[in-house]
Protein backbone atom coordinates (compact mmCIF):
# COMPACT_ATOMS: atom_id res chain seq x y z
CA UNK A 1 0.00 0.00 0.00
CA UNK A 2 1.54 3.74 -0.89
CA UNK A 3 2.26 5.29 2.15
CA UNK A 4 1.15 9.10 -0.13
CA UNK A 5 -1.77 10.13 1.12
CA UNK A 6 -2.73 11.76 -2.37
CA UNK A 7 -2.58 8.14 -4.01
CA UNK A 8 -4.42 6.69 -1.11
CA UNK A 9 -7.43 9.02 -1.29
CA UNK A 10 -7.53 9.22 -5.07
CA UNK A 11 -7.65 5.19 -4.92
CA UNK A 12 -10.36 4.99 -2.43
CA UNK A 13 -12.23 7.33 -4.43
CA UNK A 14 -11.97 4.87 -7.40
CA UNK A 15 -12.99 2.09 -5.19
CA UNK A 16 -16.85 4.29 -4.39
CA UNK A 17 -17.31 5.36 -7.66
CA UNK A 18 -19.85 3.18 -9.59
CA UNK A 19 -18.69 2.73 -13.02
CA UNK A 20 -19.57 0.05 -16.26
CA UNK A 21 -17.20 -2.37 -14.25
CA UNK A 22 -17.75 -1.68 -10.99
CA UNK A 23 -20.93 -2.23 -10.06
CA UNK A 24 -21.36 -2.34 -5.90
CA UNK A 25 -18.91 -0.17 -4.24
CA UNK A 26 -15.98 -1.70 -1.70
CA UNK A 27 -16.70 0.34 1.30
CA UNK A 28 -14.50 -1.86 3.13
CA UNK A 29 -11.44 -1.05 1.38
CA UNK A 30 -12.35 2.53 0.40
CA UNK A 31 -12.65 2.80 4.19
CA UNK A 32 -9.46 1.55 4.87
CA UNK A 33 -7.41 4.19 2.33
CA UNK A 34 -9.78 7.34 3.80
CA UNK A 35 -8.30 6.10 7.24
CA UNK A 36 -4.64 5.83 6.51
CA UNK A 37 -5.20 9.02 4.18
CA UNK A 38 -6.24 11.01 6.87
CA UNK A 39 -3.94 10.34 9.37
CA UNK A 40 -1.47 10.78 7.21
CA UNK A 41 -2.60 14.09 6.34
CA UNK A 42 -3.17 15.11 10.21
CA UNK A 43 0.89 14.10 10.84
CA UNK A 44 1.58 16.56 7.91
CA UNK A 45 -0.53 19.07 9.07
CA UNK A 46 -2.76 19.36 6.42
CA UNK A 47 -5.99 19.84 8.08
CA UNK A 48 -8.50 20.54 5.12
CA UNK A 49 -7.39 17.70 3.86
CA UNK A 50 -7.23 15.16 6.59
CA UNK A 51 -10.45 16.44 7.56
CA UNK A 52 -12.29 15.85 4.56
CA UNK A 53 -10.74 12.39 4.15
CA UNK A 54 -12.01 11.69 8.07
CA UNK A 55 -15.40 12.39 6.68
CA UNK A 56 -15.09 10.11 3.80
CA UNK A 57 -13.84 7.66 6.37
CA UNK A 58 -16.92 8.13 8.48
CA UNK A 59 -19.80 7.98 5.11
CA UNK A 60 -17.70 4.82 4.62
CA UNK A 61 -18.36 3.23 8.10
CA UNK A 62 -21.51 4.09 8.02
CA UNK A 63 -22.67 2.26 4.47
CA UNK A 64 -20.75 -1.03 6.63
CA UNK A 65 -23.27 -0.15 9.37
CA UNK A 66 -20.84 0.38 12.40
CA UNK A 67 -21.80 3.96 13.36
CA UNK A 68 -19.76 3.89 16.49
CA UNK A 69 -16.60 4.08 14.09
CA UNK A 70 -18.64 6.65 12.01
CA UNK A 71 -19.09 8.81 14.91
CA UNK A 72 -15.73 8.58 15.95
CA UNK A 73 -14.13 9.83 12.66
CA UNK A 74 -16.78 12.89 12.53
CA UNK A 75 -15.52 13.79 16.16
CA UNK A 76 -12.01 13.94 14.48
CA UNK A 77 -12.94 15.54 11.78
CA UNK A 78 -14.30 17.96 13.77
CA UNK A 79 -11.43 18.12 15.96
CA UNK A 80 -9.61 19.06 12.59
CA UNK A 81 -12.41 21.81 11.63
CA UNK A 82 -11.80 23.45 15.17
CA UNK A 83 -7.93 23.43 14.39
CA UNK A 84 -8.99 25.71 11.16
CA UNK A 85 -11.39 27.64 12.95
CA UNK A 86 -14.65 26.97 10.79
CA UNK A 87 -16.85 27.34 13.68
CA UNK A 88 -19.89 26.41 12.14
CA UNK A 89 -18.85 23.48 10.05
CA UNK A 90 -17.55 22.53 14.09
CA UNK A 91 -20.71 22.80 15.26
CA UNK A 92 -22.13 20.85 12.56
CA UNK A 93 -19.63 17.93 12.68
CA UNK A 94 -19.71 17.51 16.13
CA UNK A 95 -24.03 17.30 15.59
CA UNK A 96 -23.47 14.71 13.22
CA UNK A 97 -21.01 12.34 15.09
CA UNK A 98 -23.84 13.07 18.35
CA UNK A 99 -26.42 11.82 15.91
CA UNK A 100 -24.39 8.35 15.10
CA UNK A 101 -23.82 7.90 19.01
CA UNK A 102 -27.38 8.22 19.35
CA UNK A 103 -27.85 5.45 16.86
CA UNK A 104 -25.80 3.15 18.44
CA UNK A 105 -28.11 4.04 22.09
CA UNK A 106 -24.90 5.59 23.22
CA UNK A 107 -26.30 8.92 25.38
CA UNK A 108 -23.32 9.60 27.02
CA UNK A 109 -20.87 9.79 24.09
CA UNK A 110 -23.40 11.80 22.08
CA UNK A 111 -23.86 13.87 24.98
CA UNK A 112 -20.31 14.57 25.24
CA UNK A 113 -19.54 15.36 21.99
CA UNK A 114 -22.23 18.33 21.73
CA UNK A 115 -20.49 19.57 24.75
CA UNK A 116 -17.22 19.53 23.52
CA UNK A 117 -18.91 21.45 20.50
CA UNK A 118 -20.73 24.23 22.54
CA UNK A 119 -17.03 24.39 24.56
CA UNK A 120 -15.14 24.71 21.50
CA UNK A 121 -17.75 27.44 20.27
CA UNK A 122 -18.39 29.53 23.28
CA UNK A 123 -16.06 32.12 22.35
CA UNK A 124 -17.65 32.81 18.86
CA UNK A 125 -20.88 31.59 18.25
CA UNK A 126 -22.50 31.78 22.20
CA UNK A 127 -25.83 31.72 20.66
CA UNK A 128 -24.91 28.51 19.03
CA UNK A 129 -23.03 26.95 22.30
CA UNK A 130 -26.37 27.60 24.25
CA UNK A 131 -28.49 25.23 21.78
CA UNK A 132 -25.47 23.02 22.08
CA UNK A 133 -25.32 22.70 26.08
CA UNK A 134 -29.69 22.52 26.02
CA UNK A 135 -29.63 19.58 23.59
CA UNK A 136 -26.72 17.75 25.16
CA UNK A 137 -28.30 18.47 28.55
CA UNK A 138 -31.48 16.88 27.05
CA UNK A 139 -29.90 13.74 25.81
CA UNK A 140 -28.95 13.00 29.39
CA UNK A 141 -32.16 13.65 30.96
CA UNK A 142 -34.00 11.32 28.31
CA UNK A 143 -31.48 8.93 29.53
CA UNK A 144 -31.93 9.60 32.95
CA UNK A 145 -28.57 10.62 33.48
CA UNK A 146 -29.11 13.69 35.68
CA UNK A 147 -25.90 13.76 37.54
CA UNK A 148 -23.52 13.92 34.40
CA UNK A 149 -25.56 17.05 33.41
CA UNK A 150 -24.59 18.96 36.50
CA UNK A 151 -21.35 20.16 34.47
CA UNK A 152 -23.20 20.89 31.74
CA UNK A 153 -25.83 23.07 33.68
CA UNK A 154 -22.68 24.78 35.25
CA UNK A 155 -21.13 25.64 31.87
CA UNK A 156 -24.48 26.87 30.48
CA UNK A 157 -24.98 29.08 33.39
CA UNK A 158 -21.91 30.68 32.88
CA UNK A 159 -22.19 31.43 29.06
CA UNK A 160 -25.50 33.24 29.84
CA UNK A 161 -24.01 35.69 32.65
CA UNK A 162 -21.29 35.81 29.43
CA UNK A 163 -23.94 37.27 27.42
CA UNK A 164 -25.92 38.90 29.95
CA UNK A 165 -29.07 37.27 30.43
CA UNK A 166 -29.34 36.84 34.03
CA UNK A 167 -32.57 35.61 33.95
CA UNK A 168 -31.72 32.80 31.53
CA UNK A 169 -28.78 31.99 33.72
CA UNK A 170 -31.02 31.75 36.89
CA UNK A 171 -33.34 29.85 34.70
CA UNK A 172 -30.57 27.04 33.92
CA UNK A 173 -29.32 27.21 37.87
CA UNK A 174 -32.91 26.61 38.91
CA UNK A 175 -32.96 23.41 36.49
CA UNK A 176 -29.29 22.40 38.04
CA UNK A 177 -31.51 22.18 41.22
CA UNK A 178 -34.31 20.47 39.61
CA UNK A 179 -31.83 17.81 38.31
CA UNK A 180 -29.79 17.35 41.62
CA UNK A 181 -33.30 17.32 43.31
CA UNK A 182 -34.43 14.10 41.53
CA UNK A 183 -31.25 12.49 41.63
CA UNK A 184 -30.52 13.35 45.66
CA UNK A 185 -27.64 15.48 45.49
CA UNK A 186 -29.06 17.96 47.78
CA UNK A 187 -25.47 20.30 48.39
CA UNK A 188 -25.25 21.16 44.63
CA UNK A 189 -28.67 21.83 44.55
CA UNK A 190 -28.69 23.94 47.42
CA UNK A 191 -25.89 25.46 46.22
CA UNK A 192 -27.89 26.10 42.93
CA UNK A 193 -30.75 27.79 44.30
CA UNK A 194 -28.22 30.58 46.21
CA UNK A 195 -26.21 31.02 42.97
CA UNK A 196 -30.11 31.62 41.45
CA UNK A 197 -30.88 34.35 44.12
CA UNK A 198 -27.19 35.39 43.33
CA UNK A 199 -27.78 36.20 39.91
CA UNK A 200 -31.26 38.03 40.31
CA UNK A 201 -29.72 40.41 42.90
CA UNK A 202 -26.90 41.07 40.69
CA UNK A 203 -29.23 42.19 37.71
CA UNK A 204 -30.79 44.28 40.37
CA UNK A 205 -34.50 42.47 40.48
CA UNK A 206 -34.60 42.09 44.50
CA UNK A 207 -37.90 41.02 43.81
CA UNK A 208 -37.51 38.07 41.85
CA UNK A 209 -34.55 37.30 44.00
CA UNK A 210 -37.02 37.41 47.06
CA UNK A 211 -39.72 35.25 45.13
CA UNK A 212 -36.84 32.78 43.89
CA UNK A 213 -35.89 32.52 47.77
CA UNK A 214 -39.49 31.88 48.75
CA UNK A 215 -39.84 29.47 46.21
CA UNK A 216 -37.09 27.60 47.01
CA UNK A 217 -38.02 27.35 50.55
CA UNK A 218 -40.83 25.48 49.89
CA UNK A 219 -38.05 22.72 51.08
CA UNK A 220 -37.80 22.50 54.27
CA UNK A 221 -33.75 21.37 54.50
CA UNK A 222 -33.04 24.29 52.40
CA UNK A 223 -34.27 26.54 55.02
CA UNK A 224 -31.82 24.95 57.72
CA UNK A 225 -29.10 24.75 55.31
CA UNK A 226 -26.02 27.04 55.33
CA UNK A 227 -26.68 28.14 51.61
CA UNK A 228 -30.23 29.03 52.52
CA UNK A 229 -29.41 30.67 55.54
CA UNK A 230 -26.70 33.24 53.65
CA UNK A 231 -29.40 33.76 51.40
CA UNK A 232 -32.11 34.52 53.65
CA UNK A 233 -29.63 37.02 55.36
CA UNK A 234 -28.85 38.48 51.72
CA UNK A 235 -32.45 39.55 51.24
CA UNK A 236 -33.10 40.73 54.55
CA UNK A 237 -30.02 42.47 54.17
CA UNK A 238 -30.82 44.02 50.57
CA UNK A 239 -34.49 44.87 52.36
CA UNK A 240 -32.78 46.86 55.07
CA UNK A 241 -30.47 48.59 52.69
CA UNK A 242 -27.68 47.86 55.18
CA UNK A 243 -24.42 47.75 52.04
CA UNK A 244 -22.02 46.82 54.84
CA UNK A 245 -23.93 43.70 55.65
CA UNK A 246 -24.42 43.01 51.86
CA UNK A 247 -20.41 43.39 51.30
CA UNK A 248 -19.48 41.15 54.37
CA UNK A 249 -21.71 38.14 53.46
CA UNK A 250 -20.74 38.56 49.57
CA UNK A 251 -17.10 37.46 51.57
CA UNK A 252 -18.52 34.95 53.52
CA UNK A 253 -16.79 31.59 53.09
CA UNK A 254 -20.67 29.85 51.78
CA UNK A 255 -20.44 32.41 48.53
CA UNK A 256 -16.94 31.51 48.05
CA UNK A 257 -18.02 27.49 47.85
CA UNK A 258 -20.07 28.45 44.60
CA UNK A 259 -19.11 28.55 41.08
CA UNK A 260 -16.31 30.66 40.24
CA UNK A 261 -19.05 32.93 37.83
CA UNK A 262 -21.19 33.45 40.37
CA UNK A 263 -18.44 34.32 42.61
CA UNK A 264 -17.28 36.74 40.94
CA UNK A 265 -21.50 38.65 40.32
CA UNK A 266 -21.29 37.84 44.51
CA UNK A 267 -18.17 39.81 44.87
CA UNK A 268 -19.94 43.23 42.92
CA UNK A 269 -22.87 43.00 44.89
CA UNK A 270 -24.76 45.30 45.18
CA UNK A 271 -24.91 46.82 42.06
CA UNK A 272 -26.70 50.14 42.24
CA UNK A 273 -28.73 51.77 44.92
CA UNK A 274 -30.55 49.52 47.92
CA UNK A 275 -33.05 51.52 48.97
CA UNK A 276 -33.96 50.08 52.43
CA UNK A 277 -37.32 52.94 52.63
CA UNK A 278 -38.90 51.44 50.28
CA UNK A 279 -38.39 48.26 51.20
CA UNK A 280 -39.87 49.11 54.69
CA UNK A 281 -42.77 50.34 53.86
CA UNK A 282 -43.67 47.31 51.86
CA UNK A 283 -43.16 45.17 54.65
CA UNK A 284 -46.12 47.28 57.25
CA UNK A 285 -48.05 46.69 54.28
CA UNK A 286 -47.48 43.21 53.79
CA UNK A 287 -47.89 43.14 57.72
CA UNK A 288 -51.46 44.38 57.85
CA UNK A 289 -52.16 42.17 54.71
CA UNK A 290 -51.53 39.59 57.27
CA UNK A 291 -53.72 40.88 60.35
CA UNK A 292 -56.30 41.47 57.64
CA UNK A 293 -56.71 37.62 56.63
CA UNK B 1 -56.47 15.86 103.94
CA UNK B 2 -54.28 13.93 101.59
CA UNK B 3 -51.49 15.38 99.87
CA UNK B 4 -53.68 15.08 96.68
CA UNK B 5 -56.38 16.51 97.86
CA UNK B 6 -54.54 19.55 99.26
CA UNK B 7 -52.28 19.53 95.55
CA UNK B 8 -55.55 19.46 93.39
CA UNK B 9 -57.51 22.03 95.67
CA UNK B 10 -54.20 24.29 95.35
CA UNK B 11 -54.14 23.87 91.06
CA UNK B 12 -57.99 24.99 91.20
CA UNK B 13 -57.08 27.98 93.31
CA UNK B 14 -54.23 29.39 90.89
CA UNK B 15 -56.52 28.23 87.92
CA UNK B 16 -58.83 30.60 88.80
CA UNK B 17 -56.88 33.77 90.02
CA UNK B 18 -54.57 32.91 86.39
CA UNK B 19 -56.08 36.37 85.44
CA UNK B 20 -54.38 38.08 88.42
CA UNK B 21 -51.08 36.50 87.87
CA UNK B 22 -49.15 39.51 85.89
CA UNK B 23 -46.08 37.24 84.40
CA UNK B 24 -48.83 34.68 82.97
CA UNK B 25 -50.91 37.87 81.35
CA UNK B 26 -48.07 39.31 79.97
CA UNK B 27 -46.50 35.87 78.25
CA UNK B 28 -49.58 35.15 77.14
CA UNK B 29 -50.76 38.98 75.49
CA UNK B 30 -47.23 38.34 74.08
CA UNK B 31 -48.45 36.10 71.53
CA UNK B 32 -49.92 36.77 68.31
CA UNK B 33 -49.59 40.76 68.52
CA UNK B 34 -46.75 41.73 66.81
CA UNK B 35 -42.92 41.09 66.55
CA UNK B 36 -41.67 43.70 69.45
CA UNK B 37 -44.24 42.30 72.04
CA UNK B 38 -43.17 38.96 71.50
CA UNK B 39 -38.97 39.65 71.17
CA UNK B 40 -39.33 42.00 74.52
CA UNK B 41 -41.37 39.64 76.67
CA UNK B 42 -38.31 37.31 75.41
CA UNK B 43 -35.74 39.53 76.37
CA UNK B 44 -37.43 40.39 79.80
CA UNK B 45 -37.36 36.71 80.51
CA UNK B 46 -33.36 36.12 79.78
CA UNK B 47 -33.06 38.61 81.72
CA UNK B 48 -34.72 37.47 84.60
CA UNK B 49 -32.91 34.57 84.22
CA UNK B 50 -29.92 36.40 84.17
CA UNK B 51 -30.76 37.67 87.35
CA UNK B 52 -31.59 34.42 89.00
CA UNK B 53 -28.24 32.92 87.95
CA UNK B 54 -26.43 35.96 89.28
CA UNK B 55 -28.11 35.29 93.01
CA UNK B 56 -27.26 31.59 92.98
CA UNK B 57 -23.73 32.54 92.05
CA UNK B 58 -23.46 35.21 94.88
CA UNK B 59 -24.33 32.39 97.32
CA UNK B 60 -22.58 29.68 95.75
CA UNK B 61 -19.91 28.88 97.99
CA UNK B 62 -18.16 26.48 95.03
CA UNK B 63 -15.85 28.61 93.08
CA UNK B 64 -15.96 25.96 89.89
CA UNK B 65 -20.40 26.56 90.09
CA UNK B 66 -19.94 30.43 90.87
CA UNK B 67 -17.33 30.38 87.64
CA UNK B 68 -19.91 28.27 85.06
CA UNK B 69 -22.75 30.47 86.06
CA UNK B 70 -20.77 33.86 85.59
CA UNK B 71 -20.01 32.36 82.16
CA UNK B 72 -23.23 31.58 81.31
CA UNK B 73 -24.09 35.27 82.63
CA UNK B 74 -21.69 37.40 80.22
CA UNK B 75 -22.87 35.04 77.06
CA UNK B 76 -26.22 36.01 77.99
CA UNK B 77 -25.49 39.77 78.24
CA UNK B 78 -23.70 39.59 74.81
CA UNK B 79 -26.81 37.71 73.15
CA UNK B 80 -29.06 39.85 75.10
CA UNK B 81 -27.38 43.48 73.49
CA UNK B 82 -27.85 42.17 69.82
CA UNK B 83 -31.49 41.83 70.78
CA UNK B 84 -31.88 45.13 72.23
CA UNK B 85 -30.42 46.95 68.88
CA UNK B 86 -33.01 44.42 67.61
CA UNK B 87 -35.63 45.80 69.13
CA UNK B 88 -34.58 49.33 69.08
CA UNK B 89 -35.09 49.08 65.16
CA UNK B 90 -38.53 47.08 66.07
CA UNK B 91 -39.55 50.03 68.20
CA UNK B 92 -39.22 52.66 65.86
CA UNK B 93 -41.39 50.61 63.21
CA UNK B 94 -44.64 52.30 63.09
CA UNK B 95 -47.38 49.17 64.06
CA UNK B 96 -51.28 49.76 63.18
CA UNK B 97 -53.41 49.92 66.19
CA UNK B 98 -50.77 51.18 68.30
CA UNK B 99 -50.88 54.47 70.04
CA UNK B 100 -48.64 57.54 69.72
CA UNK B 101 -47.99 57.01 73.68
CA UNK B 102 -47.66 53.38 73.32
CA UNK B 103 -44.85 53.69 71.02
CA UNK B 104 -42.67 56.38 72.92
CA UNK B 105 -42.79 53.99 75.79
CA UNK B 106 -41.64 51.25 73.97
CA UNK B 107 -38.66 53.31 72.47
CA UNK B 108 -38.49 54.20 76.44
CA UNK B 109 -38.43 50.42 77.69
CA UNK B 110 -36.04 49.57 74.49
CA UNK B 111 -33.55 52.73 75.63
CA UNK B 112 -33.63 51.15 79.08
CA UNK B 113 -32.13 47.71 78.43
CA UNK B 114 -29.27 48.25 77.92
CA UNK B 115 -28.56 49.62 81.40
CA UNK B 116 -30.21 46.17 82.59
CA UNK B 117 -28.57 43.88 81.00
CA UNK B 118 -25.05 45.37 81.78
CA UNK B 119 -26.21 45.56 85.35
CA UNK B 120 -26.94 42.26 85.59
CA UNK B 121 -23.96 40.47 87.70
CA UNK B 122 -21.27 38.03 86.05
CA UNK B 123 -18.45 38.07 88.44
CA UNK B 124 -16.40 40.59 85.94
CA UNK B 125 -18.51 44.17 86.67
CA UNK B 126 -17.23 47.26 88.25
CA UNK B 127 -19.53 48.48 90.64
CA UNK B 128 -18.85 52.18 89.63
CA UNK B 129 -20.55 51.46 86.29
CA UNK B 130 -24.47 50.78 87.91
CA UNK B 131 -24.96 54.29 89.11
CA UNK B 132 -28.06 55.51 86.61
CA UNK B 133 -30.04 54.72 84.70
CA UNK B 134 -32.41 52.72 86.69
CA UNK B 135 -35.39 55.52 86.04
CA UNK B 136 -36.44 54.82 82.94
CA UNK B 137 -37.13 51.30 83.57
CA UNK B 138 -39.98 52.14 86.60
CA UNK B 139 -42.78 52.35 84.47
CA UNK B 140 -43.20 48.19 83.56
CA UNK B 141 -42.58 45.56 85.82
CA UNK B 142 -42.24 47.51 89.14
CA UNK B 143 -42.01 43.89 91.32
CA UNK B 144 -39.19 42.53 89.79
CA UNK B 145 -37.46 45.73 89.40
CA UNK B 146 -36.68 46.08 93.02
CA UNK B 147 -35.65 43.15 93.82
CA UNK B 148 -33.00 42.90 91.84
CA UNK B 149 -31.97 46.25 92.77
CA UNK B 150 -31.72 45.10 95.96
CA UNK B 151 -29.47 42.53 94.98
CA UNK B 152 -27.35 45.17 93.08
CA UNK B 153 -26.72 47.37 95.80
CA UNK B 154 -25.37 44.29 97.78
CA UNK B 155 -22.84 43.69 95.44
CA UNK B 156 -22.35 47.07 94.72
CA UNK B 157 -20.61 48.16 98.33
CA UNK B 158 -18.80 43.91 98.40
CA UNK B 159 -17.35 44.77 94.95
CA UNK B 160 -16.64 49.04 95.13
CA UNK B 161 -13.05 47.57 96.88
CA UNK B 162 -11.55 45.30 94.26
CA UNK B 163 -13.30 47.04 91.52
CA UNK B 164 -9.64 48.28 89.93
CA UNK B 165 -8.11 45.01 89.78
CA UNK B 166 -11.59 43.58 88.37
CA UNK B 167 -11.35 46.50 85.76
CA UNK B 168 -8.13 45.27 84.67
CA UNK B 169 -9.30 41.90 84.53
CA UNK B 170 -12.08 42.79 82.22
CA UNK B 171 -9.74 44.51 80.08
CA UNK B 172 -7.70 41.14 79.97
CA UNK B 173 -10.24 38.80 79.29
CA UNK B 174 -11.63 40.84 76.79
CA UNK B 175 -8.34 41.04 74.71
CA UNK B 176 -7.52 37.16 75.27
CA UNK B 177 -11.24 36.89 73.76
CA UNK B 178 -10.50 38.80 70.62
CA UNK B 179 -7.63 36.87 69.87
CA UNK B 180 -9.87 34.25 70.40
CA UNK B 181 -12.41 35.39 68.55
CA UNK B 182 -10.15 35.51 65.84
CA UNK B 183 -8.77 32.10 65.90
CA UNK B 184 -12.08 30.74 66.14
CA UNK B 185 -12.78 32.17 63.10
CA UNK B 186 -10.30 30.68 61.04
CA UNK B 187 -11.23 27.47 62.25
CA UNK B 188 -14.47 27.87 61.32
CA UNK B 189 -13.32 29.21 57.57
CA UNK B 190 -11.46 25.68 57.50
CA UNK B 191 -14.43 23.74 58.68
CA UNK B 192 -16.46 25.28 56.36
CA UNK B 193 -14.65 24.28 53.25
CA UNK B 194 -13.94 21.22 54.68
CA UNK B 195 -17.44 20.52 54.72
CA UNK B 196 -18.02 21.67 51.47
CA UNK B 197 -15.12 19.51 50.00
CA UNK B 198 -16.44 16.24 51.80
CA UNK B 199 -19.78 17.33 50.40
CA UNK B 200 -19.19 17.52 46.54
CA UNK B 201 -16.50 14.47 46.89
CA UNK B 202 -19.95 12.38 48.75
CA UNK B 203 -21.63 13.74 45.38
CA UNK B 204 -19.36 12.56 42.98
CA UNK B 205 -18.76 9.12 44.30
CA UNK B 206 -22.45 8.75 44.02
CA UNK B 207 -22.54 9.86 40.64
CA UNK B 208 -19.68 7.06 39.37
CA UNK B 209 -21.30 4.66 41.44
CA UNK B 210 -23.78 3.32 38.40
CA UNK B 211 -20.99 3.92 36.17
CA UNK B 212 -18.85 1.18 37.99
CA UNK B 213 -21.66 -1.14 38.12
CA UNK B 214 -21.97 -1.38 34.52
CA UNK B 215 -18.32 -1.64 34.04
CA UNK B 216 -18.73 -4.75 36.45
CA UNK B 217 -20.96 -6.26 34.08
CA UNK B 218 -19.38 -5.74 30.43
CA UNK B 219 -15.95 -7.24 32.08
CA UNK B 220 -18.05 -10.13 33.57
CA UNK B 221 -19.12 -10.38 29.87
CA UNK B 222 -15.94 -9.66 28.59
CA UNK B 223 -14.31 -12.04 30.91
CA UNK B 224 -16.37 -15.05 30.21
CA UNK B 225 -16.35 -14.81 26.30
CA UNK B 226 -12.31 -14.24 26.73
CA UNK B 227 -12.49 -17.86 28.93
CA UNK B 228 -14.51 -19.89 25.93
CA UNK B 229 -12.20 -18.04 23.46
CA UNK B 230 -9.22 -19.86 25.06
CA UNK B 231 -10.78 -22.72 25.84
CA UNK B 232 -11.81 -23.10 22.07
CA UNK B 233 -8.31 -21.96 20.67
CA UNK B 234 -6.63 -24.92 23.21
CA UNK B 235 -8.43 -27.10 21.22
CA UNK B 236 -7.57 -26.00 17.75
CA UNK B 237 -3.92 -26.50 18.80
CA UNK B 238 -3.83 -29.62 20.93
CA UNK B 239 -5.58 -31.11 17.79
CA UNK B 240 -3.23 -30.19 14.79
CA UNK B 241 -0.05 -30.89 16.76
CA UNK B 242 -1.12 -33.90 18.22
CA UNK B 243 1.75 -36.28 18.55
CA UNK B 244 0.49 -38.50 15.75
CA UNK B 245 -0.20 -35.59 13.18
CA UNK B 246 3.62 -34.59 14.04
CA UNK B 247 4.96 -37.95 13.27
CA UNK B 248 3.24 -37.84 9.77
CA UNK B 249 4.87 -34.10 9.53
CA UNK B 250 8.31 -35.40 9.82
CA UNK B 251 8.26 -38.42 7.44
CA UNK B 252 6.76 -36.35 4.54
CA UNK B 253 9.75 -34.28 5.36
CA UNK B 254 12.05 -36.69 4.66
CA UNK B 255 10.62 -38.05 1.80
CA UNK B 256 10.62 -34.58 0.34
CA UNK B 257 14.50 -34.00 1.45
CA UNK B 258 15.30 -37.79 0.29
CA UNK B 259 14.21 -36.72 -3.44
CA UNK B 260 15.05 -33.60 -3.72
CA UNK B 261 18.58 -35.05 -2.89
CA UNK B 262 18.31 -37.66 -5.23
CA UNK B 263 17.33 -35.04 -8.23
CA UNK B 264 20.59 -32.97 -7.27
CA UNK B 265 22.62 -35.23 -7.82
CA UNK B 266 20.50 -36.49 -11.06
CA UNK B 267 20.46 -32.78 -11.96
CA UNK B 268 24.39 -32.18 -11.18
CA UNK B 269 25.50 -35.18 -13.80
CA UNK B 270 22.53 -34.27 -16.11
CA UNK B 271 24.05 -30.64 -16.61
CA UNK B 272 27.09 -31.67 -17.40
CA UNK B 273 25.89 -33.47 -20.40
CA UNK B 274 23.43 -30.98 -21.90
CA UNK B 275 20.71 -28.04 -21.27
CA UNK B 276 17.65 -28.97 -22.93
CA UNK B 277 17.59 -32.24 -20.50
CA UNK B 278 17.62 -30.00 -17.23
CA UNK B 279 14.19 -28.49 -18.06
CA UNK B 280 12.20 -31.58 -18.07
CA UNK B 281 12.99 -33.15 -14.89
CA UNK B 282 12.80 -29.95 -12.96
CA UNK B 283 9.39 -30.03 -13.87
CA UNK B 284 9.05 -33.57 -12.89
CA UNK B 285 10.73 -32.30 -9.10
CA UNK B 286 8.09 -29.48 -9.50
CA UNK B 287 5.18 -31.79 -9.87
CA UNK B 288 6.26 -34.70 -7.85
CA UNK B 289 6.53 -32.06 -4.71
CA UNK B 290 3.54 -30.10 -5.43
CA UNK B 291 2.17 -33.75 -4.93
CA UNK B 292 3.31 -33.97 -2.58
CA UNK B 293 2.43 -31.26 -0.80
CA UNK B 294 -0.99 -31.74 -1.65
CA UNK B 295 -1.14 -34.81 0.01
CA UNK B 296 0.69 -33.31 3.17
CA UNK B 297 -2.33 -30.52 3.40
CA UNK B 298 -5.05 -33.16 2.95
CA UNK B 299 -3.64 -35.20 5.63
CA UNK B 300 -3.53 -32.01 8.08
CA UNK B 301 -7.26 -31.39 6.80
CA UNK B 302 -8.36 -34.80 7.24
CA UNK B 303 -6.91 -34.56 11.20
CA UNK B 304 -8.24 -30.83 11.98
CA UNK B 305 -11.96 -31.83 10.59
CA UNK B 306 -11.66 -35.21 12.66
CA UNK B 307 -10.67 -32.83 15.71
Amino acid sequence: MSSDPDKLVAKADKLTKLTLTRWSADWRNATLNYEQAANAYRVAKKYEKSKDAFEKASKGQEMLSSPWDAAKHMESAAALAKELGNWNEVADLYRRASELYVECGRAQPASDALGKAARVVEDHLPDVAVQLYTDAISLLEEDDKDQMAFDLYRALTAVHIKLEKYTDAAAALLRLGLAADKSNATNSQFKAYLGAIIVYLYAHDVKAAEKCYNDCSQIPAFLGSDQGRCGSRLISAYSEGAVEEIKRLAQSSTISHLDHAIIKLGRKLPTGEVTAVKAGTEEGEGLDENDLT
Amino acid sequence: MSVIDIIFRVDEICKRYDKYDIEKQRELNAYGDDVFARLYATVEADIDAAMGKADRAAKESKRAVTAALNAENRKTKARLMDEVTKLQKLARKKVKGLSKEEQAIRADLVLALPERIQAIPDGTTTGADQGGGWGGSASHKNITFDTSEENLNDDFFQQSEESSQFRQEHERRKLKQACKDEGLDVISDGLDTLKNLAHDMGEELDRQVPLMDEIDTKVDRANSELRNTNVRLKQTITSLRSSRNFCIDIILLCVILGIASYIYKYVCVLYLNSLTYFLLPLLAVFHLLSCLANTYLFCTCCSILQG
